[in-house]
């Protein structure tokens, strides 16, 4: 490493056009996973929801009305350490929180239904049981009309080929949320026993399966899901038929690459999908694991014309943890997310929080970042930034997926 | 189908945020330039800052500060960096960009650039304001020069360089006042203001200054508020003084309650920098721009401008234009009356 930098070193804040204005280590528990959304009460309050990374707890609900001074206002347990739920998502006074397993057949694997009206106590609505002898339960949740959970998630009557590919999508319809009822499901062709195609290619390296992470839709395109679907790459659904979802494309780049696709977010207005990898490996031992931004004007033809540049792998691989892509803000289309089909956030584990402007797609430039010095007790010994969201009033939140729990950015512009 | 690439005006991105801002530090030879960068180096909120030098003299950069150095940089303990400023400074700053990208160097959040005491900063503040590559990655912040108060008067009077670094000044630091009389420091801020009726002065002992007086200077986005533009434009001129008798600079503010069309504005400037370029040392203005929301940012030095900036809104009630010369022999009036002639005022209600 070159003498001149300082950026392997973990302990270091690197900061750029991003200022922090507040840190929150979630009464100590400051490991979380990748759902955050954010509830506006009815008395006017601002509630951060956060799913933690994993056990012992459930959720957290931070008040940031007052952005300088968040404020935890309830946290929960979960019933034991091997479920987590890792996602969550926020509608008016709903919430939806996923439940996965570490092993198949145990439960709660699902998803839960919460009214939030008093976030104080949230309040169960329903359980949606996905548990099975071939399931872990709900990974991922896409919950932003308030009508339709997409789920992430296995099911009691699926068994696939390979148990890397246990979880498919599915279409809950939450109408009634006392009674959730799945109107839907699609699964990649060829992981599912008794499917007529031939069983799919595992990728030769780093085999993660064939399972959707992120299933996201809008209402621009209502009658499209964008999943990243691991290692089955970006793949596009046409929903228009709930109950029969019918591919439309998609797009596979591993191998050459490394797998496991997470985001597939499509900026309607500018014909682009910007597709987001997960890296799963400490060390740069999976590198490159990339933010892709995709010319999607022929949706049946996606092509990549760049990627979201990073900062150099050589001193980040070295700084401790995973380094590369991982979630993006999604524009999510409800009232306390910020949406932007120019400028692009995303977190990158130990390389932080990163800004990019894709007004020339060929060449998107990052134009701010932070990288928050390693929290005290990770067991990475470095940040490892996890999730984002950007809110209506132009704040950035972050998250750790460790220790350090939440920070609270101002960016500049 | 969608057009991929966004047309300039489509962009989200401010004109004027998340550029590196930069710092250029003059004054003439032993007016302490060296003795303050090392002052302001020691502080813990200056610990991810580039200083440009040129040279590593003897004195440049206290050894103990040094950390680890090679040929033309070094890291200090403090986390800063310092490199000698190489072929042109449009050079120097480019590489420091890439190299700062590719992680070659620490992630500096400012610039400063030391000149030598004889320069005219002229043109590195023009380099600053129309070079469009460094334009996308820096923004002029703030020109600091440095006056001895036992010399400074002597060489106003004596040389040109000194009188230029006065006028092109967004800040003044009188050295060394410690070793001086009150009478003599009086003497010398009042010849000061004669140059540059505007600018904050203050005096440091042993270099010491208050940081703040010197950074966040310039307009950091188009969200400007008051405080900042004013911050910018520096002091409101203290009523009609003893500085018009200066022959050579001279400093006057024009103020128009009428919206202005661009073309016309813009053709009033063109004339001006044909006629005078050389004359018009420094040029900072809000414009009102018939149709435009907020007011637009103009500056010059010489005979070139930055490319006018539209603030989001105006700071205040007060949409009036105005905008702040510093001139070698040109006078207010000639300036107005060209103002005028070329008819660029939807109808001119001052002077």
């Amino acid at each position: 490493m070159n003498t001149l930098s300082t950026q392997g070193q973990a302990s270091q804040t690197l900061a750029w056009n991003m200022k922090l204005i507040s840190h929150n280590e979630l009464a100590g528990f400051g490991g979380v996973g990748e759902g955050i959304n954010m509830q506006k009460t009815a008395d006017g309050r601002r509630i951060l929801w956060l799913a933690h990374e994993s056990a012992p707890k459930n959720f957290t609900g931070v008040d940031v009305t007052d952005p300088k001074n968040p404020k935890v206002v309830v946290q929960t347990d979960l019933p034991h350490k091997d479920v987590r739920s890792n996602s969550l998502d926020v509608v008016g006074n709903i919430m939806a929180v996923a439940y996965q397993t570490k092993k198949w057949g145990l439960k709660p694997a699902g998803m839960d239904l919460f009214d939030i009206s008093v976030p104080e106590k949230p309040k169960l609505i329903s359980h949606f049981d996905a548990s099975g002898p071939c399931s872990r339960g709900a990974h991922c949740v896409w919950f932003v009309d308030g009508e339709y959970v997409h789920l992430t998630s296995g099911s009691a009557d699926f068994e696939p080929i390979n148990e890397k590919d246990d979880q498919f999508y599915r279409i809950i319809d939450v109408r009634n949320p006392s009674k959730p009822t799945e109107v839907g499901r699609w699964w990649y062709p060829g992981t599912r026993k008794g499917d007529k195609e031939p069983p799919v290619p595992r990728h030769p390296k780093f085999d993660a399966g064939y399972r959707p992470h992120n299933t996201n839709i809008y209402p621009q395109r209502p009658d499209r899901a964008y999943i990243g679907y691991i290692d089955g790459g970006a793949v596009v659904l046409d929903i228009s038929d709930k109950s029969n979802p019918k591919e439309v494309t998609r797009w596979r780049y591993s191998p050459p690459y490394n797998g496991f696709t997470h985001t597939v977010m499509p900026l309607f207005e500018r014909g682009l999908w910007v597709v987001s990898d997960e890296c799963v490996k400490d060390n740069g031992a999976d590198w490159p694991k990339l933010a892709w931004v995709v010319d999607a004007r022929v949706e049946t033809n996606p092509v990549s014309i760049a990627t979201l540049p990073l900062p150099p792998a050589e001193n980040f691989t070295k700084r401790g943890g995973r380094f590369g892509a991982h979630n993006l803000h999604e524009n999510l289309p409800v009232e306390t997310s910020h949406r932007d089909e120019n400028i692009v956030l995303g977190t990158f584990f130990n390389g932080g929080v990163r800004a990019y402007d894709l007004s020339n797609p060929y060449q998107p430039q990052e134009v701010a970042y932070y990288v928050p010095g390693a929290p005290k007790l990770s067991p990475a010994g470095a940040i490892q930034l996890n999730d984002v969201w950007w809110d209506d009033r132009g704040l950035v939140y972050t998250v750790d997926r460790f220790a350090g729990g939440l920070y609270i950015l101002e960016m500049n512009l | 189908m969608a057009n991929l690439i966004l047309e300039p005006e489509a962009r989200a991105r401010d004109p004027l945020s998340g550029r590196i801002p930069v710092s250029v530090v003059t004054g003439f030879l032993g007016s302490g330039k060296t003795t303050l960068i090392n002052k302001l180096l020691k502080r813990p909120d200056m610990n991810r800052v580039a200083v440009i030098v040129n040279e590593f003299g003897e004195q440049a950069i206290d050894n103990d500060l040094v950390q680890v150095s090679s040929e033309q940089m070094m890291l200090l303990n403090n986390g800063c960096l310092c490199c000698v400023l190489r072929g042109d400074l449009q050079e120097t700053l480019r590489d420091l960009f890439v190299q700062r990208r590719t992680g070659e160097v620490i992630d500096f959040n400012r610039v400063v650039i030391e000149t030598t005491g004889l320069a005219d900063p002229a043109p590195v503040m023009q380099t600053l304001m129309t070079d469009t590559m460094l334009m996308a990655q820096y923004r002029l912040d703030c020109v600091v020069t440095l006056v001895d108060a036992i010399n400074g008067l002597e060489q106003i009077e004596t040389m040109s360089e000194p009188v230029k670094q006065a006028a092109l000044a967004d800040r003044i630091v009188i050295t060394k006042s410690d070793l001086a009389t009150e009478e003599d420091i009086g003497r010398l801020e009042q010849r000061l203001r004669e140059l540059n009726p505007q600018v904050p002065i203050r005096r440091a002992v042993n270099g010491e200054i208050e940081l703040a007086f010197l950074i966040d200077v310039g307009l950091r986005n188009t969200k400007a508020k008051l405080e900042e533009v004013e911050r910018w434009m520096g002091e409101p001129e203290h009523g009609e003084h003893a500085h018009r008798h200066d022959e050579r600079v001279k400093s006057f503010a024009l103020r128009y309650t009428e919206p202005f069309s661009w073309n016309g504005f813009a053709q009033c400037l063109e004339v001006l920098t044909a006629l005078r370029g050389p004359d018009l040392l420094r040029v900072k203005g809000l414009v009102n721009v018939a149709d435009h929301k907020g007011p637009l940012v103009v500056q010059g030095v010489q005979h070139l401008f930055h490319p006018p900036v539209e603030l989001e809104q105006w700071p205040s009630d007060d949409r009036s234009t105005r905008i702040v010369f510093i001139t070698r022999g040109i006078t207010k009036e000639s300036v107005a009356n060209l103002f005028s002639a070329v008819g660029a005022i939807v109808p001119a209600s001052e002077p």
